[in-house]
């Protein structure tokens, strides 16, 4: 398996956003070891420097922690905290421009308001509509 | 931190030419360090130095011993594989073991035994009936089982095909490289070592022209796809090259701020190899 890491981001931190990633997927859940540094350098042919920066901004990002002798842990509530950000990142960066792009077309609250209800009650949320 | 190889105003000549001409640099425990040059660069020169090999002029410490005199003592504690790996055609693999047992007091026999299960080396084949690949897996099985703090790796996988490649670094950072081991690596293969590295030098026509850690290049070196309005701009910021790629001039930059060239363009770290080609274009200029 080789990852296609790209240029515009530093490698520590891509690494970082794939565990991130595999947390929100759930494939990381609460109290689940994160792979060895070792086997992550070897893996990906990384630095195991690199790979060590990844771990500890997840560590400071508190959604990771170090069990001494055993390595790295995902945290309790992890996924929470992440989704947590995420929604605060939606409501803030996303959610202006959509209710721009309401008011530019004209679009009536209401009946969004009830077709969005339709639509999260048709699929619990979980579907592609 | 400990100082594995210290060299200071290491020189060669070769005849009225010098390989190399009064070089400066430092090598730290726990690091993989990449030299990088050009064919005829020094590079070979710089390892057969410091392994002892050649004579030189200039101060050269390797674990606080000097290999003109001491070359015994400091062969126990480095190992080293040449990309002419030399092994005696003729010997079966486990007669290869057995030797290598005999020869060197840090060699963990089981530990290369084990590493070799893992391969398509059988302990009966005959060096000669092996492929490239596997006399190198060979090669690496008896140098990793040798409790050496620095490793030397010239060349070391020219010629091997990439699911060999791959493998040959993922078995040093797997079950070799920890942070009291060293690793010396030249390459051409700049692409395939470039991510593995904690630090780089660059060394052409027998001086370093940059020997920095990765962490730094990233700091000190920046990438710039520049926007077609904004190509003055970026030419009075003093670029150290300027290429044309898909129609794209790209700039590099060495040490300007990143808020200075963001207004610019796209901006990326530059990868190793185009780090290599513009430094030694400087050079020449």
């Amino acid at each position: 398996m080789d990852p296609n890491w790209n240029d515009s981001q530093p490698i520590y931190r891509q690494l970082r956003d794939r565990v991130v990633e595999m947390i929100l997927e759930g494939a990381l859940g609460d109290g689940d070891a994160l792979p060895s540094v070792r086997s992550v350098a070897a893996e990906y042919r990384l630095n195991p420097l690199t790979v060590l920066k990844g771990y500890q901004e997840l560590v400071d990002e508190e959604l990771v922690e170090k069990k001494r002798g055993r390595g790295m842990f995902i945290r309790e509530g992890a996924k929470k905290k992440l989704l947590l950000g995420e929604r605060e990142l939606f409501i803030k960066e996303q959610w202006p421009s959509v209710v721009a792009t309401i008011r530019r077309l004209g679009l009536d609250m209401g009946d969004l308001i009830q077709q969005a209800e339709a639509q999260l009650s048709g699929d619990d949320g979980e579907g592609e509509q | 931190m400990t100082t594995l190889v210290r060299a200071s105003g290491l020189s060669k000549h070769y005849g009225g030419a010098a390989a190399l001409d009064g070089v400066d640099f430092q090598i730290e425990q726990g690091r993989i360090v990449g030299l990088i040059g050009p064919n005829g660069a020094g590079k070979t020169t710089a390892l057969k130095a410091l392994l002892g090999l050649t004579s030189f002029e200039g101060d050269l410490r390797v674990l606080g011993r000097d290999p003109r005199r001491e070359r015994h003592q400091i062969m126990q504690d480095v190992c080293f594989i040449a990309d002419v790996a030399v092994l005696p055609r003729w010997l079966r693999v486990k007669q290869t073991l057995e030797l290598v047992q005999g020869l060197h007091p840090k060699f963990n026999r089981s530990k290369a035994e084990s590493f070799l299960a893992k391969t398509s080396v059988k302990p009966d084949s005959k060096i000669s009936q092996l492929s490239k690949g596997m006399v190198t897996q060979l090669h690496l099985a008896l140098v990793m089982a040798i409790e050496a703090r620095l490793l030397v790796l010239d060349e070391p996988t020219l010629g091997l095909d990439i699911l060999f490649r791959k493998q040959f670094y993922s078995s040093i950072l797997g079950d070799y490289f920890d942070e009291n081991r060293t690793i010396l690596v030249t390459t051409h293969q700049v692409e395939e070592i470039e991510h593995i590295l904690t630090d780089v030098m660059f060394i052409d026509q027998g001086r370093i022209v940059l020997d920095e850690s990765m962490d730094r290049i990233s700091a000190r070196f920046l990438e710039v796809a520049v926007n077609p309005d904004r190509l003055d701009a970026a030419r009075s910021l003093g670029p150290i090259s300027e290429t044309d790629v898909f129609g794209r001039r790209v700039f590099l930059f060495e040490n300007v701020g990143i808020d200075l060239v963001r207004p610019l363009g796209e901006v990326r770290t530059p990868g190793i190899a185009d780090l290599f080609v513009a430094k030694i274009k400087e050079q020449a200029a």
